[in-house]
């Protein structure tokens, strides 16, 4: 069952994300309803709403693991988000508040087991290099239950980069992070960006405008506000979100 | 620019066998709790059995006895496999990354069957000690035993970390596994404690007796890996 491919990078044109009326429905509640926008390589979409408003759905089901309701059209990367699931899987990495990691498990070993799901090849320079970025070589042999939050987060960085993903999913990525985690995070943001494409769902209103090229607002399953930020009226934008974290829960 | 990948189903299955045995023998977690459980049920059984009297013949139920006492061990480390990948967001992880998910599930049944085996090296033999040493029945050769519990381990296994993964994702994780595992793996116990007693009483005929309900043994563990294998994407949630 072996098979050895080379992992090639998606050509320029092709749009990061093009979702057209994407609806997800659990039960008779609809999480997400006729969401459509479309999102450029090499952007930054910050994604804002309420709790309830369907960011964490949306955000699942762009990353391969919640399928949409039928009648929804979702292409990541180019990727159809469920026939090509598999193939997407290669493309995209997700740094979550939930670590991701064993934490019986030492740093290293975290890292090599994931680059041989990936069947990262030369993995032990990627795994020094990957330490070394996130300031954690020092601690490469120890069991990851001893780290701190912020060092676990920043292997959870590590440990998302190892395949070189070209779009990364960021999940409330600065919860619980101190200013030193929080600091390296936006240095390693900062230092890719212009390679890679990222989407971060946050309530952190002031990070989130300040990183985004691009806003969008959830409410209620449905988006509110899709704007480029050169574009964007702060005020308005502000306002919008204020009126729609009063619509709660659909 | 492409960057060079082998991606090995084999490869991902032997990381996911390996990943797991390094955890365990790091916390010893499943075999610790495992083991002592068994322990405490064949506290129960020489308890039960205690006033039996000399004219009981404990070999006639020892095959079930001791295959119940794998199912109840079973169950407890079976739950535990899957719960801590979902503890800390592992199994995303794992969801995420280009893992077939029946690799994953014959990674982590495969797991749960050494960890099974290794209970049952610490059991059989005390079993063995405590209820059968005094017993005048030759039994039949212990590679047939052990051939019997291997069988019927391969179905508890399978059975079970299909049905641990479909708890993990539904807010009843403890009783999803209790309450649906013996009525699947019924038909398993059945064939199988069939097959012990054959092998432990060793009456005349025992081997045919012994190998067709080890072959219908067998049959079982195919038809449900292979349903397991056709829906363990649909369970897994991705």
């Amino acid at each position: 069952m072996a098979s050895t491919e080379n992992k090639d990078r998606i050509a320029e044109d092709v749009l990061a994300l093009d979702v057209a009326h994407l609806t997800r429905k659990f039960g008779v509640r609809k999480a997400l309803d006729d969401v459509t926008f479309q999102l450029e390589q090499h952007r930054f979409l910050s994604i804002f709403g309420p709790n309830g408003a369907g960011k964490t759905t949306l955000l699942r089901i762009l990353a391969t693991l919640t399928a949409p309701s039928q009648g929804s059209d979702v292409t990541v990367l180019g990727f159809d988000v469920v026939k090509d699931a598999f193939a997407l899987r290669e493309h995209i990495g997700l740094i979550s508040h939930n670590p991701l990691l064993y934490p019986d498990l030492t740093a290293e070993e975290n890292l090599r087991f994931f680059a041989q799901l990936y069947g990262i090849t030369g993995a032990d320079a990627r795994i020094d290099e990957l330490l070394d970025a996130v300031e954690l070589t020092h601690r490469k042999l120890d069991i990851v239950r001893t780290f701190s939050r912020g060092m676990t987060q920043r292997l959870s960085l590590a440990r998302t980069l190892l395949p070189r993903p070209e779009l990364i999913f960021l999940d409330e990525p600065y919860s619980g992070l101190d200013p030193h985690a929080s600091d390296i995070l936006d240095a390693l943001i900062d230092g890719i960006r212009d390679k890679h494409t990222f989407v971060m769902v946050s309530h952190d209103l002031e990070r989130g405008l300040e990183l985004c090229s691009h806003a969008l607002i959830l409410a209620r399953g449905k988006v509110v506000l899709f704007e480029d930020k050169e574009t964007l009226d702060s005020d308005l934008f502000r306002a919008t979100y204020r009126e729609t974290v009063g619509l709660g829960v659909s | 620019m492409s960057e060079k990948r082998n991606i090995s189903s084999f490869d991902q299955f032997r990381a996911i066998l390996h990943k797991d045995i390094v955890m365990e023998l790091r916390t010893k977690e499943m075999l610790t709790s495992m083991g002592l459980y068994a322990l405490l049920v064949l506290i129960i059984y020489y308890v039960a059995l205690s006033q039996a009297g000399s004219a009981f013949e404990v070999e006639r139920i020892a095959g079930g006895l001791l295959l119940l006492a794998i199912v109840f061990t079973s169950m407890l480390g079976l739950n535990r496999s899957l719960v801590h990948e979902k503890d800390q967001g592992c199994l995303e992880a794992l969801l995420l990354s280009p893992v077939d998910r029946p690799v994953i599930f014959f990674g982590k049944a495969v797991g749960n069957l050494i960890f099974l085996i290794l209970v049952q090296i610490l059991i059989v033999p005390l079993f063995y000690f405590i209820f059968m040493s005094g017993s005048q029945v030759q039994s039949g050769p212990w590679w047939m035993l052990a051939l019997a519990l291997l069988v019927g381990s391969i179905g508890i296994a399978g059975v079970g970390t299909f049905l641990a993964t479909m708890s993990v994702n539904t807010t009843g994780t403890d009783f999803i596994l209790a309450i649906m595992f013996i009525p699947l793996v019924f038909p398993l116990l059945l064939v199988v404690v069939a097959a012990l007693t054959a092998v432990i009483t060793a009456d005349a005929g025992y081997t045919q007796v012994y190998w067709t309900m080890l072959a219908a043994a067998a049959g079982y563990d195919v038809i449900m890996i292979a349903v397991a294998f056709a829906l363990y994407e649909f369970i897994i949630g991705a």
